[in-house]
């Protein structure tokens, strides 16, 4: 009994604490200039890797002498951005395809699978970093290079939930009383998968981050003098030599987001009975 | 054994697939080969187009490269000026295997221990790995990468700061490139630990007193084993995406490196030999992935 109630404080903090620490960092995302007063690309030669706690620099200065809570703040906007693009964007793409191949059945469902098996084969920042190429530089780049990485596990879940939907007692009775099939699938199909659709966009977006964070990192995704945590870290490593907190800052950032939509995207989908 | 036939002709066809998008996607994208960072003579340039057959209608090209990459010839880089790509690519691959593999032994052997002592340990130590494991899989390699540079080669000077020379220069890109891998083998290892202690036979392995030694490892770890070997081929996919990252940031001259600069520089025929080699390399994982977990575990054969 005791064990019970114990369990359940401990996942609603669990909860509670990704949340409201995303919560902060959107805000923070979408109050730059309020918040920090100060321009992100302004530099000033005397303020070079100005330590933290510097007047009017709370967290220090980089290389060049930019504000680097600044830097942090616009930062996060492209970064969040780029999660959310990537999360959304792979949603729809893996969703189309695993929603059509579970609906069309044979022969187009083998076909759409075995597609989808070759495209899996290869990993997300490989296929993200060959489309690099291709796009150029620049968040909407990013977001479709490491989108198109990384639909098909999206595809495999909603096929899987696609098929379980089908055959539900609910759509039978629509289709008994002679629901036209464009209603079918908007009025009947789509609000119950809806959920489930939630939930992947929320599993996507740490990879989006995390993928956005890596491809700038490597010189591939957006590219300086632009902010973003990944950026922040490449320039933040290259200065690992002269100064640590370059680096410890975005670090944070990164790895706090990406562990707290970790979080939430476990809890939600458990939930939702959305295994990972 | 059909399904290992089935699976090679998949990977036939996976190479065709990944030669073909390759080759499409640097031949349709922005910007010359040729003209980065310096400006040529127009005669000079139509003669390097000319030499690598750039000149010739897209079809023409294409068909040239495959019947090339058919041939075993997988042409000269661009920047390289005269080195054959698979020069390049025998340098560059036993530095990045080495690496991987030591990486794979690293991370398997951590996570097994690791997902273990969540299964059995006591609750304390269950919940601390636990929540380690979860932040740990969070942790992007390259951040792990410049927190050890920093501290243990930089200020302790205990490691190489980069470069590929020796044992010890190892030591720090594997620890980075296998503590995520290990974090998440940990998380599915106890995972499948606690669907297996749900089980039949392992209840029937406690109800007839079986000895806490031949209870874990005969009824408990070897047939939770399974979700850790089918997980081989993504994390082949986890080592060649980590290893971009941790040679470019140790300086370490292997093919993710090779990779990363290749496309940075629009090296037409490295960017396919490695995008190639890749290919191979990661449906070679997968398979043998496969054929280990039907040799250990009779229930996947069977399905």
């Amino acid at each position: 009994m005791s064990r019970q109630s114990w369990t359940v404080q401990r996942s609603f903090w669990t909860g509670l604490f990704p949340f409201l620490l995303l919560l902060s960092l959107v805000l923070l995302a979408l109050l730059p200039s309020r918040l920090t007063g100060i321009d992100p690309l302004s530099q000033h030669a005397r303020l070079v890797l100005a330590p933290p706690l510097t007047p009017g620099h709370p967290l220090g200065c980089d290389f060049l002498g930019r504000d680097l809570w600044s830097r942090l703040v616009s930062g996060s906007l492209v970064s969040l951005a780029a999660g959310l693009g990537v999360g959304l964007l792979s949603t729809l793409i893996g969703g189309v395809w695993g929603i059509l191949s579970g609906f069309l059945g044979r022969p187009w469902d083998p076909v759409m699978m075995r597609t989808l098996e070759i495209w899996y084969a290869l990993p997300e920042i490989l296929i993200a970093t060959l489309l690099m190429l291709f796009l150029g530089h620049g968040l909407l780049a990013v977001v479709v290079a490491l989108s198109i990485g990384g639909w098909m596990g999206v595809a495999r879940v909603l096929r899987a939930e696609t098929l379980r939907l089908r055959e539900a007692i609910f759509m039978d009775a629509a289709r008994a009383t002679g629901v036209s099939p464009v209603r079918l699938v908007f009025r009947h199909f789509l609000p119950n998968v809806m959920p489930v659709v939630a939930v992947m966009v929320l599993f996507r977006i740490p990879g989006g981050i995390l993928g956005e964070s890596t491809l700038s990192f490597l010189g591939l995704g957006l590219a300086p003098p632009q902010a973003s945590w990944g950026v922040l870290v490449n320039e933040g490593w290259k200065a690992l030599p002269v100064s640590a907190f370059m680096l410890i800052w975005p670090a944070a950032f990164i790895v706090l987001s990406l562990v707290s939509f970790q979080l939430l995207a476990d809890r939600l989908g458990r939930r939702a009975g959305v295994g990972r | 054994m059909r399904r290992v036939l089935s699976r090679l002709s998949s990977s036939f066809l996976l190479l065709w697939a990944v030669f073909t998008l390759t080759f499409l996607l640097t031949r349709f994208a922005p910007g010359n080969p040729f003209a980065q960072g310096r400006h040529l003579p127009p005669e000079v340039m139509a003669n390097l187009m000319k030499v690598y057959h750039l000149d010739q209608p897209l079809w023409v090209q294409y068909l040239l490269t495959l019947r090339q990459t058919l041939e075993g010839n997988l042409g000269v880089s661009y920047k390289a000026a005269g080195i054959p790509v698979s020069d390049i690519l025998l340098q560059t691959l036993p530095v990045s295997l080495t690496l991987g593999s030591a990486a794979l032994l690293v991370s398997v052997l951590l996570g097994l221990a690791g997902g273990l002592l969540i299964g059995v340990g006591s609750p304390l130590l269950s919940r601390t790995l636990r929540w380690t494991t979860t932040l740990l899989v969070g942790l992007p390699s390259f951040l792990l990468a410049a927190v050890l540079i920093d501290l243990l080669a930089l200020r302790g000077g205990l490691f190489p700061v980069a470069l590929w020379e020796g044992w010890r220069s190892a030591v720090l890109p594997v620890i980075a490139l296998s503590v995520a891998p290990a974090g998440y083998l940990a998380r599915v290892f106890a995972a499948s630990m606690e669907e297996t202690l749900e089980s039949p036979f392992y209840r029937t392995a406690v109800a007839k007193g079986l000895g806490p030694f031949r209870r874990i490892t005969f009824h408990l770890v070897l047939p939770s084993l399974n979700a850790v070997l089918s997980l081989l081929g993504p994390l082949a996919a986890a080592f060649l995406t980590g290893s971009f990252v941790v040679e470019t940031v140790f300086a370490i001259p292997g093919m993710g490196r090779v990779f990363v600069l290749s496309v940075m520089n629009r090296d037409y025929p490295l960017i396919m030999g490695t995008t190639l080699v890749y290919t191979v390399f990661l449906t070679v994982a997968v398979l043998l992935g496969d054929v280990l977990s039907e040799a250990v575990d009779p229930r996947v054969r069977a399905v």
